[in-house]
Parts: structure tokens; C-alpha cells; sequence
């Protein structure tokens, strides 16, 4: 098992509020991880500590064996780090072909003002491949050159995802993709991530709450409740913990 | 320390009136979500008001003072909270064209209707002093200092502890829970207004006496009451006040310490500005947050098809080329129009392709003009060289303004760029370096190409250059990274891109572009001068050019001649003086209208909040709903609609322009 992204005992405070609090989990390559707990539970806190959007006030997080957790959130994509938001943050002026293209061109692009200026060729050869693979996977070349800004929610949340699919990041970070989906969305959101996960060998931390994608697709879960780590493992064992169902799905099933 | 006495006591007069006019500044903004561009020229309005009354009509001093003060801010409040509520969810651009709009028609109706010279304002407060440690004091400036304090100290005690003042603090933090309890947001809203517009009047009244009586610069006074509004971080009351009087004091104190330099001289009345530009970087996105929310505007889909858009540019070229041929004598208008083609390109860069509206653009148009004079006539430098060195000198200013784009977004760069505009106006233009104490400076025209017809074509090759490099950094890898940024920078930067250089890189272009304007400007006109180039210009330009912008790329072009040509033809004396109020009320309704059209995609809208599109990704403070401003923004300038009528007479509306 190689390792992917590490967050080591991550602790984020605004103010006198202490939103996640000692957290450490491992996301390995290779592997689907989730992240689950009820609303307000510091998922998506941890994420933007984990993609570079906030500074945590205290712990490290590492990827790939690298310490990263002065870098900048360009600079952590740049070292393969990939993520999608909750609200599907797209391109809406931009084609989806366009939004998706901007996966590998911004990678490409990087801080550098003449790469940002002008493209190669190689560079746009690159581009062209990984789009169309990335269109082709998240089955969206009916709808190349539709603006994102008018498309359907799961549609949207296709984009999202082709986006940093044609990036080639190697480790993904899903915020909630299934939200907004409907059931046979959810499915085929779910056999398109363990698809990629199984071809390129990319790690994926997931947060989500619809646990039958999260039984269905991860190896191995953490679960978030009041920004503290109350429980890990695997499916099975998340499903039989009293602690767990106390929580978070003793809720739900209620 | 008795010579400083009596400019402390200045200090403490004005900066009081500014903290009471900040500080209904900051409560309407807080309450609606809309910073009104338009506060100073209330305050315009209300001494304009009082001496109609007391001076034309002859009604004596306290009669005039309580119509003023008590029928003209609720008639105003009125309108004003229809205006805002109206305007709740449209883009923050479309916020600052419909309070520019407002404050444009206001002034310049005052200019219009009571002319442009400054007019004696009666002294209705007594003037004589009495003694204070030591010094003479005017009896005035104590009553003045004492209406400012105890307006602000009586505003705080109410909205701590009054129920209105409570439910004014909750419509600040969720009207709709709000509405829930009971209470109409509207009545709360209008009670907000009422006050703010007060304050405005009431401000005017206090500064008209020490200032006498002109509409641009009582307009511009109230503009002080930003800095103090930075200050206190746009929210914060007791702040807000205490920056009205640290402005005061700090300009006061400047007036002092400058007498004797003309090189200085533009300082202290800079210092508002200043405070305002330094506080708003040294704050950045995290402590501003900015207030209410804004819907993301429709895709529109392109006016014309690729195909026709070629004709139509085609159509044009030619119109261009044979111009000279037909309009006679009215030649250096449409040469003029030619270099705004060239100034709107560069501004349209910026506040369409990559949705960043910024407010220093003339700036950079008269760091152009003065370097071109310095190189091409002072350096002896042949006339090509000098343009182009001429841009490349705009280049580094253009960075610099590229700093605040770095640190802030939406309304607070907007403002920032603002104060960056006004300092750069106000302290370097009358320097050495740039137009000099004299203000013009001699420009020349290239060998071979003095007449006016050969330099129109001079002009129109330029303006076609320009119009190629926008159109080939809208294609390239840059055009497609800004498009992107005005939707998103933050997706942008967890994809791996340095989003800074990009926004430095794009006001670079941009400023190159202004600087090569700003010396055919002065190369047309044969002199340079800041006159045309004041930061006031910066927002009745972004104002055209949002009106324009459905018109995509045809826009700078639009706008070009809305502002050059059409003042040209515009009737008699009286129809020149009145066009910036149409054009002023032609830009609040295109705001209005814009935002009352709902979003074409309801589906889409109510699709997104399903997803719980803009809940809880909330990074870092106000970061996210700063963020969601940008993103508006430029969409929101895609969509923006239909032009206003009548026109902003470039050299007729300015503020302070430098002597």
C-alpha cells in the first residue's frame, strides 16, 4: 500500500470554534478511502485543509511521502492532488469541452507567465488526448460544446469530475458527488470512480452521505462527528459500530 | 504644539462630519447590501437643497434647515430602498453602474440647474470664536463637531439598544428569519436609508459652509467617507467614526506640514484615498466580507455568429476608412473616438475577459500621455519609440494595480483600484515626473502625419493593432485561463494554476494597451494633461462600458463612440450640460432592469440550491461569498443590457481635476 495523501493529527480553529480537531487518516493510492459524519462534522473543512484553501492551525498533511502542508493549494495540484467541490465549481461561461481541456492546461499552465500566455505543442497534443478520454469516461461528448453553465445537476457533476480526470491527478479528493443525483446517477457515478481508480491506479478520499455509494465503492471509511475521528474501518465494520450508528445512522435510520 | 492646535481642531471638525457621513454610509451598505456610490451627491443635494430656500426663495435659515432635513431624506430614503431591494441579487458591477449612474445624475443635474461655478453658501451658524486653551475657536465649527458627535453617539446608543436598532442588526444578518418574526424587512430597510440619507444631508449642510457651495466638490468630500468606511472594515459603527475623525486629523495635520511644497501639495486632500487604499490591501478578502448575495447570471449566447461577426467587422473597417471623407470638420472627434477604441479594449480585458472591475484605468491612460510627452519631446526620442516606451512605462503601474486585484475581489477591488486611481490623481499627476505643476506638457505628432487626416489613419491603424491583440489574447491559453478566472480563481488554483501571475500578467497587457492610448491621446491632441484623465473618468468609463457589453466584443467600440462622438452631435449648450443626467439615469435603469430579469434557467437556479450549491464551502472566513462576487461579476457583464441615453461629456464631469 503506497502512500497517498496523510493527514497527521489535523487541527483547524476559527475563532474560539475548533471545526476539526486532531484528525490523522490516510488515503493509499489504489484505493477508494471515505470520509463520512453527519453535517457540520468537519468534512469539507478537512478537505480544504487537505487541498490547500486553508491553513490548519495545527498537524501536517503529507502526499506521496512529501510534506506539503506549507504549500500552496496550486502547488499541491501540481504534485497530483486533484479535487471537486460541493457545489460543482464550473467554467459556467466556458463549454464543457472547454471546462474539462482547463483540467490539464491550468496543470500545464502552472505560475509560469509565458506557459500561461502561450501553449505548445506538445502541450496541446496532451491536452487534446486526455479531454477526449476524459469526455469518453464521464460519457459527455453529446454535450462538448454546451455551455457548463446550463446543464443539469448531474451533468454538472460529470464535468466536475472529467475535469480532473483529464488533470491526471493521481490522488482525487470527491466532495459529496452524488448530492444532487438520482439513484441510477449514483450508480454509474459510482462504477465510473472505481473504473478510474482500478485503470490509473489513483487514490480517491471521498466525503459523501449516501451510504450505499460509500459501501459500494470504499475500502476503507473514517467517520467525522463534531471535527473529531470517532471511528475507522472498513464498510462492514462502520455498519456494525454502535458508536457510528449513535452518531450518524442511528439518525438516518430512525 | 499650539501651532498644531488649530488644525487639530479642523482635524476634529471635518473628520466628524466624515465619520457621520461614513457612518450612513456603512449602515445602508450593511443593511442593503448596496454601497451607495451616490451618498456625497446627497449631500450635494441637501446643501443645494438649503441654498435654494434660504438664499433664492428667502425663507430664514431654521425654516430651510428643517424642510431639508425633514422632507427631502424620507423622499430620497424611498427611492433609495426601492432601488436596493430591487437591486439585491444583481451582479456587484451592476451595483456600482447603478449607484455611479445615480450619483452621475445628481451632480451633474446640480451642475446643470445651478451651473458649475462655486457659489457663496451662507454662514446660517454663528462665526464668531470664543476661546478655547488658548486658541480661537469658531463657534461654528464646536456646533458643527457637536451635531456630528452627537448624531453618531445617539445612531450608536439606537442601534445597540432600541427594537429597531436590534431588527436593523438582524436584517443585517438574515432578513428572511426576519420576516418570519413578524417584522417587514422593508420598513427596517427604509428606516436604514432614512438614516443614512440623513446623515448624507445633514453632512452637506455642515461642509457647504466651510467649502462653499459646488456640487463636485461637496460630491467628492462625502468620498473622504470611504476611507473612514475602510476603517472600520465596512461593518464596524464606532470604527467607521473613529476613522472619519483619524482622516480629518491626518489631512488636517498634512495641510500643515506641506505648505510651501508644490510638489506636496496634493497630499492631504489624498489622504482619504490613501487610507482607504492601504487599509483595504493591508484587510484583504478574509476580514471584508462583503454583504448580500448575488445570483449567477444567465449564459447569454452570442448577439452574432462567427460568420456574420466577420461582416460586420469588415462593414466597420470600411465605415473607418472613408470617415475623414464625409464628416468635414468633425474629423478629431472620430480621431479621438479612435484612441477610445483603444482605451475601452484595454478596460474590457480586464472587466469582461477577466472579471475583474477595476477603477485606476484613467490612471494608467495619463501615465501613458505624460511619459509619451516626456520621451518623444523632452528625450527627443523618434515618435514610435516614444509610444511604445510610453506603454512599456504604464506596464509597472499596471502591476502595481494588479496588487489590490491580488489581495481583494469584487466590491473591495473595485474600491481599492478607486483610492489607487484618486492617490495616483491627486499626488503624482501635478509632479515632475508626469504632467508637472504647469499640468501640460507638449505632445507631438510623427513626421509626415501632422495633418488631421493622416493621423486619423495613424489612429486607425493603431486601433485595429489594438482590437487584434485583444482579440489574439482572448484566444490564446491566457484568454481561456481569464475567462475561467472570472468564473472561478479558486477552482483554478486547486487545478495547479499561479492565478496571480495571470491577473498580473492580464493588467500588464491591459496596462501597455492604456499607456499606448494614453500617448496617441496626447499625440491627437497635441498636449498632455491629466484633465481627461481624472479617477472619476475611471468610473463613468466602466459605467459605458457595461452598458455596452452585450455587445461582447463590438463593445469598446460601442462605448468609443458613446463617449466621443455622440456628445458632438448633441444639440445646443443646455442638451451638453444635461446629457450625463440621462446618461447617469439611463445607466441606474439599465441596473434596475438587469436586475430584474430573473435568470433565463429557473430549472438551473433551483437545481443548485438542490445540490446545496453555495451552502457550506466556506473557505476561511468571507473568502467564499468575496469569491462568489467574482465569479458574478463577469458573467453578469456578458448579460449586462441596452445602452442609456445621452452621454458622459468627458472633460464636463470631473472632480479635482488637477491645477
Amino acid at each position: 500500500m503506497s502512500a497517498g495523501l496523510l493527514v497527521d493529527g489535523l487541527t483547524i480553529r476559527f475563532g474560539g470554534l475548533t471545526a476539526v480537531d486532531g484528525v490523522t487518516l490516510a488515503a493509499p493510492q489504489g484505493r477508494v478511502t471515505g470520509l463520512i459524519g453527519p453535517n457540520g462534522a468537519g468534512k469539507t473543512t478537512t478537505f480544504n485543509a487537505c487541498s490547500g484553501l486553508l491553513r490548519p492551525s495545527a498537524g501536517t498533511v503529507s502526499l506521496f511521502g512529501q510534506d506539503v502542508t506549507a504549500a500552496s493549494a496550486a502547488a499541491r495540484a501540481r504534485r497530483g492532488l486533484g479535487r471537486t467541490f460541493q457545489r460543482m465549481d464550473l467554467f459556467d461561461s466556458l463549454t464543457v469541452e472547454q471546462n474539462i481541456a482547463l483540467g490539464l492546461k491550468a496543470r500545464l499552465a502552472r505560475g509560469h507567465p509565458i506557459k500561461q500566455l502561450v501553449s505548445s505543442r506538445a502541450d496541446r497534443k496532451a491536452v487534446r488526448a486526455a479531454t477526449e478520454e476524459a469526455l469518453e469516461l464521464c460519457e459527455l461528448g453529446k454535450l462538448r460544446r454546451e455551455p457548463a453553465g446550463a446543464l443539469s445537476t448531474g451533468q454538472r457533476r460529470r464535468v466536475d469530475l472529467g475535469r480532473v480526470l483529464a488533470g491526471g491527478f493521481s490522488m482525487l479528493l470527491l466532495d459529496e458527488p452524488s448530492s444532487g443525483l438520482d439513484t441510477a446517477e449514483t450508480v454509474r457515478f459510482g462504477q465510473l470512480v472505481s473504473r478510474v481508480v482500478d485503470e490509473r491506479d489513483c487514490g480517491v478520499l471521498l466525503v459523501e452521505h449516501d451510504m450505499a455509494l460509500v459501501v459500494a465503492i470504499c475500502d476503507y471509511l473514517y467517520v467525522l462527528d463534531f471535527g473529531e475521528l470517532i471511528f475507522e474501518g472498513t464498510p462492514d465494520e462502520v455498519r456494525g459500530s454502535e458508536v457510528v450508528r449513535a452518531a450518524y445512522l442511528g439518525s438516518e435510520a430512525a | 504644539m499650539n501651532e498644531l492646535l488649530p488644525f487639530v481642531i479642523i482635524g476634529i471638525t471635518t473628520g466628524s462630519v466624515y465619520g457621520l457621513a461614513a457612518m450612513g454610509l456603512v449602515l445602508t451598505y450593511k443593511t442593503s447590501g448596496i454601497f451607495n456610490f451616490a451618498h456625497g451627491s446627497i449631500a450635494a443635494l441637501a446643501a443645494y437643497a438649503f441654498y435654494d430656500l434660504n438664499v433664492l426663495r428667502g425663507l430664514p435659515w431654521p425654516v430651510a434647515v428643517a424642510l431639508v432635513v425633514g422632507v427631502l431624506p424620507p423622499l430620497l430614503a424611498l427611492v433609495l430602498e426601492r432601488i436596493a431591494t430591487r437591486l439585491a441579487d444583481a451582479s456587484v458591477t451592476m451595483k456600482i453602474v447603478a449607484t455611479v449612474g445615480l450619483q452621475l445624475a445628481i451632480t451633474s443635474a446640480l451642475l446643470a440647474h445651478y451651473g458649475g461655478q462655486s457659489l457663496p453658501f451662507p454662514a446660517f451658524l454663528p462665526v464668531d470664536t470664543v476661546s478655547l486653551l488658548g486658541i480661537e475657536v469658531g463657534i461654528d465649527q464646536l456646533v458643527s463637531t457637536g451635531i456630528a458627535a452627537t448624531g453618531a453617539l445617539a445612531f450608536y446608543l439606537f442601534f445597540r439598544r432600541s427594537r429597531l436598532g436590534v431588527r436593523m442588526r438582524a436584517v443585517v444578518d438574515d432578513p428572511d428569519l426576519l420576516s418570519l418574526s413578524g417584522t417587514g424587512p422593508v420598513a427596517v430597510r427604509r428606516a436604514a436609508w432614512l438614516i443614512g440619507t440623513w446623515f448624507a444631508a445633514i453632512s452637506g449642510l455642515l461642509l457647504a459652509p466651510q467649502i462653499g457651495l459646488d456640487a463636485l466638490l461637496l460630491t467628492l468630500l462625502v468620498v473622504q467617507a470611504y476611507g473612514a468606511a475602510a476603517v472600520g472594515l465596512f461593518r464596524n459603527l464606532p470604527a467607521t467614526y473613529a476613522g472619519g475623525l483619524l482622516i480629518g486629523l491626518l489631512t488636517a495635520l498634512a495641510t500643515k506640514f506641506v505648505v510651501g511644497s508644490e510638489m506636496l501639495a496634493g497630499l492631504p486632500p489624498a489622504i482619504p484615498f490613501l487610507v482607504l487604499f492601504v487599509v483595504l490591501l493591508v484587510a484583504g478578502k478574509r476580514r471584508l466580507v462583503e454583504v448580500g448575495g448575488q445570483l449567477r447570471a444567465p449564459v447569454s449566447s452570442p448577439l452574432l455568429t462567427p460568420g456574420t461577426t466577420r461582416v460586420v467587422v469588415l462593414v466597420t473597417l470600411a465605415v473607418a476608412v472613408v470617415i475623414p471623407l464625409l464628416v468635414g470638420a468633425k474629423l478629431p472627434v472620430y480621431s479621438n473616438a479612435l484612441v477610445f477604441v483603444l482605451i475601452f479594449a484595454s478596460l474590457h480585458l480586464l472587466v469582461h475577459t477577466s472579471g475583474q472591475a477595476s477603477l485606476a484605468h484613467a490612471g494608467l491612460v495619463a501615465v501613458g500621455a505624460a511619459a509619451f510627452s516626456h520621451l518623444a519631446v523632452g528625450a527627443g526620442l523618434p515618435w514610435l519609440v516614444a509610444v511604445l516606451l510610453a506603454g512599456a512605462i504604464a506596464v509597472p503601474v499596471g502591476m502595481l494595480v494588479a496588487v489590490p486585484a491580488i489581495r481583494l475581489s469584487g466590491l473591495f477591488l473595485a474600491l481599492g483600484t478607486f483610492g489607487f486611481g484618486l492617490l495616483l490623481e491627486r499626488v503624482a499627476y501635478r509632479t515632475d515626473v508626469m504632467f508637472g505643476t504647469t499640468s501640460t506638457l507638449e505632445a507631438t505628432r510623427p513626421a509626415g502625419f501632422a495633418s488631421d487626416t493622416a493621423f486619423y489613419y495613424v489612429l486607425l491603424g493603431f486601433a485595429v493593432a489594438g482590437g487584434l491583440v485583444v482579440a489574439a489574447v482572448n484566444r490564446s491559453r491566457l484568454g481561456r485561463l481569464l475567462r475561467a478566472m472570472a468564473d472561478s480563481p479558486t477552482t483554478l488554483t486547486t487545478l495547479g494554476l499561479g492565478v496571480n501571475v495571470t491577473r498580473v500578467t492580464v493588467f500588464a497587457i491591459s496596462a501597455f494597451l492604456a499607456g499606448v492610448a494614453g500617448s496617441l491621446y496626447a499625440s491627437q491632441s497635441l498636449s498632455a494633461t491629466g484633465t481627461p484623465f481624472t479617477a472619476y473618468n475611471s468610473l463613468v468609463w466602466l459605467a459605458v462600458l457595461v452598458l455596452f457589453a452585450m455587445a461582447r466584443s463590438a463593445a469598446p467600440v460601442l462605448a468609443a463612440l458613446f463617449v466621443a462622438v455622440a456628445p458632438a452631435y448633441g444639440g445646443g449648450e443646455a442638451m451638453v450640460d444635461w446629457m450625463p443626467v440621462f446618461f447617469g439615469l439611463g445607466a441606474l435603469l439599465v441596473a434596475l432592469h438587469q436586475a430584474g430579469a430573473r435568470p433565463s434557467g429557473e430549472a438551473q437556479a433551483a437545481d443548485a440550491l438542490k445540490a446545496g450549491s453555495r451552502s457550506d464551502e466556506r473557505v476561511g472566513g468571507g473568502s467564499a461569498a468575496a469569491e462568489r462576487l467574482a465569479e458574478v461579476a463577469a458573467t453578469a457583464l456578458v448579460n449586462a443590457t441596452r445602452n442609456g441615453s445621452g452621454a458622459p461629456h468627458g472633460a464636463r464631469l470631473r472632480i479635482g481635476a488637477p491645477r
